[in-house]
């Protein structure tokens, strides 16, 4: 034993030491450590579901959007067959509608060239029984009544109906 | 010149020089060492540069006392590694950040690796207690053989005590104390985690007599054949009882034995290298000396783990 050295007072001096030593790593290494180990392992894992949720938020979002781009696309598709629909009733009912008007004027028209016709007509067979009379006076060299006269030529000419159609 | 030339990042005319003051160093370390002079006889040297003769002796030097306790180089030594690990772990833990600065990863890496070494032998639940003296053994260790590589550990020389001139530092692990120191702390370790989880239970293993008395009682009941199978068996199981036991308390003798002998065989080794040849030669050695230091306090620490692991396993008896 004396030849190895072994002694109680260093013996115990080491046993000392050791305690001493682990105190100190105890209160400044293992605990700090371990603690802030343990915090960041638990950071980590947080950070980790976070992630996966994130993640499935993500999912669930771009799903979503790609439905809402989907259902937009069919409402736009509906929306647009619609719209060539109203078109074609409104370009329908355009040419009705311009068909009736045209007919109308086209009626309208008539009557004026016919209104205006028979006031040609009218005033001609004026002028002509002013000329007969004139030239029956001429002839006859005498003056009729003129009221009298007239009506005689419309009684003619109403019994001939040669010029009235 | 297109291509820049050169050996190993420095210009040819360095890189000579290098090669010319190691091959230098390599003579005289030849010519003022023990081999050089075997071989070539004194050539002439001045005397700082000899070998000094290595003197071997295992019992530590007492330097001073203090209140009447001797105070010895080694205790002094030993006093130096806890500084120096309280200033390492001091410094890294300061301030810890969740975002760790580099120095703080190191230390975080010693402790975790440790950690990770504790949980993966003993598990979660006991590898966390065990921690605490596991790792506190292998820095003591580890730190103790590291610190006696430093040059100064073992050449300042001062007044001793008795009046002699002796070593002022002395790498602890090679004073028989220290290694018996940790090999007593690790069997009261054992033999408490043993005690406390297995309660009485824990002893079984050591007095096993189970079999022993089923056999008197197999005996008394006049199976013959088995009783003699039981009593047999029985006596195997006490006598491998009492070797349990012995080996318990062997496992003092052979942990201290262990680290004392190959830490004092590696200061050895290093002091027979400078005697022989100063410069350069020991070098490899004191590689293989870090090499060895590391080994050592992982199989203190690592059998430390393992015996207080199979301590708290309940014994096969027990079913």
């Amino acid at each position: 034993m004396e030849g190895l050295g072994i002694n109680l007072s260093s013996l115990l001096a080491q046993l000392v030491n050791f305690g001493l030593l682990f105190a100190l790593l105890y209160f400044f290494a293992y605990k700090p450590v371990i603690k802030m180990l343990d915090q960041r392992s638990a950071k980590i894992k947080e950070s980790m579901e976070q992630t996966e949720e994130i993640k499935k938020q993500h999912e669930l979002a771009e799903k979503e959007t790609a439905r809402l781009i989907a259902e937009a696309g069919k409402e736009g598709q509906r929306i647009i067959e619609q719209a060539t629909l109203i078109g074609e009733e409104t370009k329908q009912k355009a040419k009705q509608d311009a068909k009736v008007e045209a007919e109308k004027l086209l009626a309208k028209a008539k009557l004026e060239i016919e209104r205006e016709r028979d006031e040609a007509i009218g005033e001609l067979r004026n002028a002509f029984a002013d000329l007969t009379v004139m030239a029956a006076g001429k002839v006859i060299d005498r003056s009729l009544d003129k009221e009298q006269h007239r009506q005689l030529i419309d009684k003619v000419l109403e019994e001939s109906n040669v010029v009235n159609n | 010149m297109a291509k820049k030339k050169g050996c190993m990042g420095c210009s040819f005319p360095v890189a000579i020089v290098v090669v010319l003051a190691i091959l230098g160093v390599g003579v005289i370390s030849l010519l003022g060492g023990a081999l050089g002079n075997a071989l070539l006889g004194d050539v002439g040297l001045p005397s700082w540069l000899l070998a000094q003769s290595p003197e071997v002796h295992l019992p530590t030097d007492v330097i001073f006392h203090f209140l009447g306790f001797p105070i010895t180089n080694t205790i002094i030594t030993a006093w130096i590694t806890i500084i120096v690990l309280l200033t390492i772990f001091y410094f890294g833990t300061r301030s810890m950040k969740l975002i760790p600065s580099r120095f703080q990863t190191a230390v975080e890496f010693v402790i975790d690796y440790l950690l990770t070494f504790c949980e993966d032998i003993a598990g979660k639940k006991y590898g966390r207690k065990f921690f605490v003296i596991v790792a506190t053994i292998f820095l003591f260790v580890i730190t103790n053989s590291w610190i006696g590589l430093v040059p100064g550990v073992g050449t300042i020389l001062v007044e001793g005590a008795d009046g002699h001139m002796v070593h002022l530092f002395r790498p602890v692990n090679t004073d028989i104390n220290l290694p018996l120191a940790l090999a007593i702390i690790s069997f009261i370790f054992v033999e408490y985690w043993g005690i406390k989880t297995l309660r009485l239970g824990y002893f079984k293993k050591f007095l096993n007599t189970h079999r022993f008395f089923q056999g008197f009682k197999e005996l008394f009941s006049g199976k013959i054949k088995q009783a003699m199978g039981s009593l047999f068996n029985g006596a195997i199981d006490i006598f491998i009882g009492l070797l349990e036991a012995l080996s318990e308390v062997v496992r003092i003798v052979s942990f201290t034995f262990r680290l004392f002998g190959n830490m004092t065989g590696g200061e050895i080794l290093l002091l027979m290298m400078v005697f022989l040849a100063p410069f350069l030669l020991a070098i490899p050695f004191y590689g293989l000396e870090l090499l060895v230091g590391f080994i050592q306090a992982l199989i203190f620490a690592g059998l430390t783990l393992v015996f207080a692991t199979i301590a708290i396993t309940p014994s096969h008896s027990d079913e």
